[in-house]
């Protein structure tokens, strides 16, 4: 898609260059806190000023949950100062995208409700990773009320998170000379410029975890030319003090952080990019764990 | 032992990304060799993680291939790959070469066939059939790709044999498409009720590749939908049992339940369920290591999670706890130990 150019570490922190994006996708393997990170990413940001929207793709919502809000449905809900969060399904997505392209509402009707329509949204392939890039893409571009300056994409697990980057390229291949070619070519574009748009990589410092952020940065790599901009390790294991007494929870605490360090340290050195990590802490999930990672994030920056 | 963890001559392991699916399957079938099974684990999953623990290759994709054990069993490794089944396939169910080429050759099936939704569950079952049918093995043991929707992977089958049948289908195997059809393209479409749809959105271009593609494949649907309806049955048979893996934790057990219900609703047979990955309670200390009082706190949260879990089953239903270790298996010894661990641990 475009060169792969590693950005030139500027000045500043982690923060300060995620701040400059419009676009912000993060993905990773599943159950290793991508929801929880896009939270935190949101709240930190906002926090500098921008107006941040964050896109759940999941049918099941649980952003919501991570910041203590109502949930969606579909809607833009304000979920603090300066963020909002909405949960998006793909088939509304598109629905919307043909009411916009085709003005006549009869006309737009017509498509929308034919057979041939349906199979086709639900066949194409690439269509809906497309349509919810594009969405975010039109709430940058055109507007919106409230503003929004900043989308982060709470992305579905690795594997697919990397063909959610690819569809719009592959999309404008095969499609191309309709309008969806064009819209796809225009979307694929924008997420080819590295200084609007960035992928984040949730990870655990684990063994699996680890192999398969270490195979989805090469693929962005080689794939899309795509450099991530940060890896965020997740929930890693405290240190024990010194002098804690033997027995099995201390071995197993121990076991555990060795894990994580050397997983680190693999990761470490193959990634020669941003890494923060992120402590494993006695909360449940919702606002008060956002928060308390949000301010370990800031204490943990490169 | 559990009565339900080896039952059954097919044993599909499903379950969110990240419990720890792949790891259970292998050390299943490492149980099921050790106790004189003709064994095979069949794992679906880009990053070939099986592939690490068990020392299987990228030859594995084609051909089963035998993992070295002791034991009066044997264990046979296979790895699955959409695309590769996907190829092979065709080149088995095409009628001749030249029908094989024009698919391979077809824009569409080279850039987007290997992403179409729910293909790669498909495949794996695809895969599990012919093994099934082969007759080699006396227990498979299907690992799954991280399927977040249970409805994607129960329903590939119908899915496949619903777009076999679709009306996309007829439209493009008309013999009309002989002729000069691509000229005359928008009156078709017309007729169809798809004019809009095609000259304001999607281009003709691309609607005359799908055609294509659809016609080049035609010679290999009824093979398809065939298959597709055999996959099925055999994933509804008795000898089929679906095992759940679930993470710990409350948090969790909605995800589980999900899973649960769709295989209820569907039909299928349940094994038992795995939950993964337990944090043992460090146990009562006056003051605890801040350490110390983060794994009590895992292990409260997790057992809250198994006591939830517990109250929305039937007493039957079997319910296994699997401990956090300290170190993760990453050999056929340690492999071997956690299915030891778990033959022994009493459902809930």
């Amino acid at each position: 898609m475009t060169s792969g150019s590693p950005l030139e570490p500027g000045p500043g922190s982690i923060l300060d260059r995620l701040a400059e994006r419009q676009l912000l996708v993060v993905t990773g393997k599943g159950g290793v806190g991508k929801t929880t990170l896009t939270s935190v990413l949101g709240r930190l940001l906002a926090e500098r000023g921008r107006q941040v929207l964050l896109l759940e793709v999941d049918p099941r919502e649980s952003l919501h949950q991570a910041l203590g809000t109502e949930p969606s449905g579909g809607a833009r809900v304000q979920a603090g100062p300066r963020l909002w969060i909405q949960n998006l399904k793909p088939e509304v997505v598109i629905e919307g995208l043909v009411g916009e392209k085709v003005p006549i509402a009869f006309l737009a009707r017509r498509i929308v409700d034919s057979d041939a329509f349906h199979q086709f949204v639900a066949g194409a392939p690439g269509l809906k990773e497309t349509a919810l890039l594009g969405y975010a893409f039109r709430v940058l571009e055109s507007g919106s009320r409230p503003k929004v300056d900043l989308v982060l994409v709470d992305a579905p697990a690795t594997g697919h998170g990397a063909a959610m980057l690819a569809a719009p390229g592959l999309l404008a291949q095969a499609a191309k000379g309709g309008q969806l070619g064009e819209m796809a070519s225009e979307l694929a574009a924008f997420l080819a410029d590295a200084t609007r748009c960035g992928v984040v990589l949730a990870a655990l410092a684990e063994e699996m975890p680890v192999q398969e952020t270490l195979e989805l940065l090469e693929l962005l790599r080689s794939r899309l030319g795509i450099r991530a901009d940060l890896v965020v390790a997740n929930g890693l294991y405290p240190k024990l003090a010194p002098g804690t007494a033997a027995g099995a929870g201390a071995e197993l605490l121990r076991a555990r952080r060795r894990l994580n360090e050397a997983e680190l340290a693999r990761l470490a050195a193959a990634w020669d990019g941003p890494l923060v990590e992120l402590p494993l802490l006695a909360l449940e999930r919702g606002p008060a764990l956002v928060e308390a990672l949000a301010e370990a994030f800031k204490g943990a920056e490169p | 032992m559990s009565a339900g963890l080896l039952a059954g001559r097919l044993t599909v392991v499903v379950g969110a990304g990240g419990v720890g699916k792949t790891t259970l399957a292998a050390a299943l079938a490492l149980g099921s060799a050790g106790a004189g099974g003709r064994t095979l684990v069949m794992t679906f999953d880009p990053s070939l993680r099986l592939k690490d623990t068990l020392g299987v290759g990228e030859a594995a994709k084609d051909e089963p291939s035998p993992v070295a054990i002791e034991g009066p069993g044997s264990l046979d490794a296979a790895l699955l790959d959409a695309g590769h089944t996907f190829d092979r396939l065709i080149r088995t169910y095409a009628p001749d070469a030249a029908s094989a080429r024009r698919i391979f050759a077809n824009r569409f099936y080279r850039d987007l066939a290997g992403n179409l939704a729910g293909i790669l569950e498909y495949m794996a079952m695809e895969r599990l059939f012919e093994m099934r049918a082969g007759g080699r093995y006396e227990h498979i043991i299907l690992d799954t790709p991280p399927t977040r929707q249970a409805m994607d992977f129960l329903q590939a089958p119908e899915r496949m044999m619903s777009m076999v049948n679709n009306k996309a289908i007829k439209f493009a195997m008309d013999p009309f498409w002989d002729g000069k059809g691509g000229l005359n393209l928008g009156f078709r479409l017309a007729a169809m009720g798809a004019m809009e749809l095609s000259d304001r959105l999607v281009g003709r271009r691309f609607l005359l590749d799908v055609v294509e593609f659809i016609r080049a494949f035609a010679p290999l649907f009824e093979g398809f939908h065939d298959r597709a309806g055999e996959v099925r049955n055999l994933l509804r048979a008795d000898e089929t049992r679906f095992l759940l893996v679930a993470g710990p934790g409350p948090d969790r057990v909605p995800d589980a339940m999900f899973f649960l219900r769709k295989l209820k609703e569907t039909g299928h047979h349940l094994g038992p369920i795995l939950v993964n990955q337990i944090h043992p309670d460090p146990g009562p200390k006056p003051r605890l290591d801040p350490g110390l009082a983060l794994l009590r706190f895992m292990a409260d949260r997790d057992r809250r999670g198994l006591a939830l879990l517990r109250s929305l089953f039937p007493e039957e239903q079997e319910i296994i706890p699997v401990a956090l270790e300290p170190v993760p298996p990453g050999d056929l010894r340690t492999l071997g130990q956690l299915f030891d661990r778990v033959s022994k641990t009493k459902s809930i």
